[in-house]
């Protein structure tokens, strides 16, 4: 029995070291294409722009401010990873390699360094956007320490249900389209959370117990589960 | 045949029984509470429906059963179906008791996503050309969805209520008199025994389609 | 020189159809350590496809496939560790030099990161100086001999090759045969083509259009 444990001990090593180099090789060659972070980026700040112009800091009331703005907000980052981060699949399926890369590594290993590559450009997204968003809309949040955990652990959430959708969607028609149709019923229950959890720390109401953060991560452990045993299945043929 | 004409009957009996033989509940406008014998079950139904969507993907996905996929497929259209009849009959339902077509209420939210999630289950099974591929698919995310039904069922109600006091609509109460409940139980079975009826049919539709296929090659 | 661990390749009533185009059937035979054996037929007669079902790449209609290695079984999880496959239809990463795809390839089957096996591997296909080029800008040659290097980093027991030759000049074609003579000590090759001096390798022939 110990022996067995070891086994898949050091199993789970070389997965994760395998997967290590497919998020890697992700990342090279997204550097040198630029082409999800770009979608991704320019989707985001354009509807940031339009959002903070035509409503500002001061064209809602201040007692809507906290929903109103944790709606626009996580409206503004779902819809922005939807049109980016299918590209970690669908480029595999484009260019051809879909065939070498069923080839050389294995599924688990596969779907980790996608899911981790995704993750990578989320967490980039958030970075960059959030801190625009709450100066550009004036957005005043009274404990932000649950605020960057409600937006953390909500975009986890939101990088492993869009990861297993891309799998999915590779190789169909209408993928753009079919991607935002897939994830959306998906992701509905994550967003209300994070908005309710934002608007939370918005108010600076009782955040004891961390609710929505709570429910944020059980998601995302629950949907990483279930991907990592659905995702062979879709991968091979 | 014989069931097809004792199903018939026995709606015929629960559709004159819910009005006639029933008073009106209190606390509704007028006779706007019979729609329970109605929408209940076909929500019911609905849910139900993708129950079984789900059991038939996780079977075939196990054991790659052809008539797995025939019950994921034909569950989840006629679950479309009967989520379509739930949200307008509650649409009605919620405009004569509260003047409004739609609220999002968390039942109302829940049936748009399960509406939601069907258009999408069968949207993936279109957009995807290999017949194999398609049903797999089709499958994982038929448990995907299900998966994220938990946290509709028991999120969506707790985060939203407590922001919005209005209750939600609450038809499944027990404080039922007992000729209402033998009529709703009634309307239960009947809707469960038509859907079941009609799962069979397609069942059997889907079946005959693949034999059909597979006499080509 | 190490020995070489036995390998053995065992094919049970494979067949394939797609919708309503009925592929090949019944396809059976057996390979021992040291054999290669030629699949011909014409084209679309499956030489391919049957190749990419022994790769683990497309799922049979019907049959199977036994690999063992050293007399034990090898299980479905593990085979790609034990195959490499060269086909036309195979792409590699553009926008990664030569040298990079193969220490990713390397790495991803669970090698390490130290790249002199890696650049070993492209000299013997004859990249030696263009490791650092990026793919996309590789000839076609240069492409069909980076595809045998990735083929080959993890000395794979059994080895397939789809029309090996195709975009290959002399020099590279002498550089397929030796490889072929190689690999005759490591294990089993399997060639799909149509090309006499290519069939011409194999101890035996499997013609698919009969």
């Amino acid at each position: 029995m110990k022996n067995g444990r070891w086994i898949t001990q050091t199993e789970s090593l070389t997965c994760l070291s395998e997967a290590a180099a497919i998020w890697k090789r992700d990342l090279k060659s997204e550097f040198r294409t630029r082409y999800a972070v770009n979608a991704i980026l320019m989707f985001a700040f354009t509807t940031l722009i339009a959002v903070s112009f035509s409503i500002g800091a001061f064209r809602i009331e201040e007692a809507e401010k906290p929903f109103l703005d944790a709606v626009l907000l996580w409206i503004i980052l779902v819809f922005s990873a939807l049109s980016g981060l299918s590209r970690s699949f669908v480029k595999e399926e484009e260019a051809g390699t879909m065939d070498i890369l069923k080839l050389s590594a294995s599924p688990h290993a596969v779907f980790l360094g996608k899911l981790f590559f995704n993750l990578v450009l989320l967490g980039a997204l958030e970075v960059i956007i959030v801190p625009f968003f709450v100066l550009l809309m004036g957005y005043d949040i009274k404990f932000p320490g649950y605020f960057w955990a409600m937006v953390v652990s909500a975009g986890l959430g939101l990088g492993t249900a869009t990861t297993i959708v891309a799998a999915m969607i590779a190789r169909a028609s209408v993928r753009g389209a079919l991607f935002s149709v897939l994830s959306f019923p998906l992701l509905l229950p994550l967003m209300i959370t994070a908005i309710k959890g934002c608007e939370r720390a918005a108010m600076g109401l009782n955040t004891a117990g961390w609710p929505e953060v709570k429910i944020a991560v059980a998601y995302t452990v629950i949907m990483t589960i279930v991907s990592i045993f659905l995702f062979p299945m879709i991968w091979e043929e | 045949m014989i069931y097809k004409i004792m199903l018939a009957l026995w709606m015929c009996f629960i559709l004159a029984a819910s009005f006639l033989l029933t008073d009106p509940a209190m606390g509704f406008p007028g006779e706007t509470s019979r729609i329970l014998f109605f929408h209940v079950p076909q929500a019911w139904v609905a849910t139900l429906s993708f129950l079984l969507s789900m059991i038939g993907s996780v079977v075939f996905l196990a054991k790659r059963r052809p008539k797995a996929d025939h019950l994921a497929l034909a569950a989840a259209e006629l679950g479309f179906v009967f989520c379509v009849l739930a949200t307008v009959t509650g649409s009605i339902f919620a405009k004569a008791t509260w003047g409004a077509y739609w609220n999002w209420d968390p039942r109302e939210t829940s049936i748009v996503i399960l509406l939601m999630i069907y258009g999408a289950y069968f949207a993936l099974r279109s957009a995807v050309a290999d017949s194999e591929k398609k049903k797999v698919f089709a499958a994982a995310y038929a448990i995907l969805a299900f998966v994220t039904v938990p946290f509709l069922v028991f999120i969506v109600p707790r985060i939203t209520v407590s922001l919005h006091p209005e209750n939600t609509m609450n038809p499944a109460n027990p404080g039922m008199d007992p000729k209402t409940l033998m009529v709703f139980l009634g309307s239960l079975v009947a809707y469960t025994g038509l859907f079941l009826w009609m799962l069979r049919l397609k069942m059997r539709i889907l079946f005959l389609e693949q034999l059909k296929n597979k006499k080509k090659v | 020189m190490k020995e070489a661990i036995p390998f053995a390749l065992n094919v049970r009533r494979l067949s394939k159809h797609f919708e309503e185009t009925r592929l090949f059937e019944d396809i059976s035979f057996s390979l021992v350590h040291g054999e290669v054996f030629a699949i011909t037929g014409w084209n679309g007669s499956g030489k391919s496809t049957l190749l990419r079902i022994i790769a683990g790449l497309v799922r049979p209609s019907a049959g199977d496939i036994e690999m063992m290695s050293n007399d034990s079984v090898v299980s479905k999880d593990s085979r790609r560790k034990f195959i490499g496959l060269v086909a036309p239809a195979l792409s590699l990463y553009d926008e990664l030099t030569g040298l990079e795809n193969m220490v990713f390839f390397h790495k991803v089957r669970g090698g390490n990161s130290d790249p002199s096996a890696c650049l070993d591997v492209m000299r013997q296909v004859g990249l030696a100086g263009q490791e650092d080029k990026p793919c996309k800008d590789y000839s076609s040659g240069m492409k069909q001999r980076l595809k045998l290097a990735q083929a080959l980093i993890h000395k794979p027991p059994l080895l397939l090759l789809d029309e090996p030759g195709s975009n290959l000049d002399n020099k590279g074609i002498k550089i397929v045969e030796d490889i072929i003579c190689e690999q005759r000590k490591a294990g089993i090759i399997l060639i799909a083509s149509n090309e006499k001096r290519e069939v011409d390798y194999a101890d035996r022939i499997l013609n698919l259009s009969e």
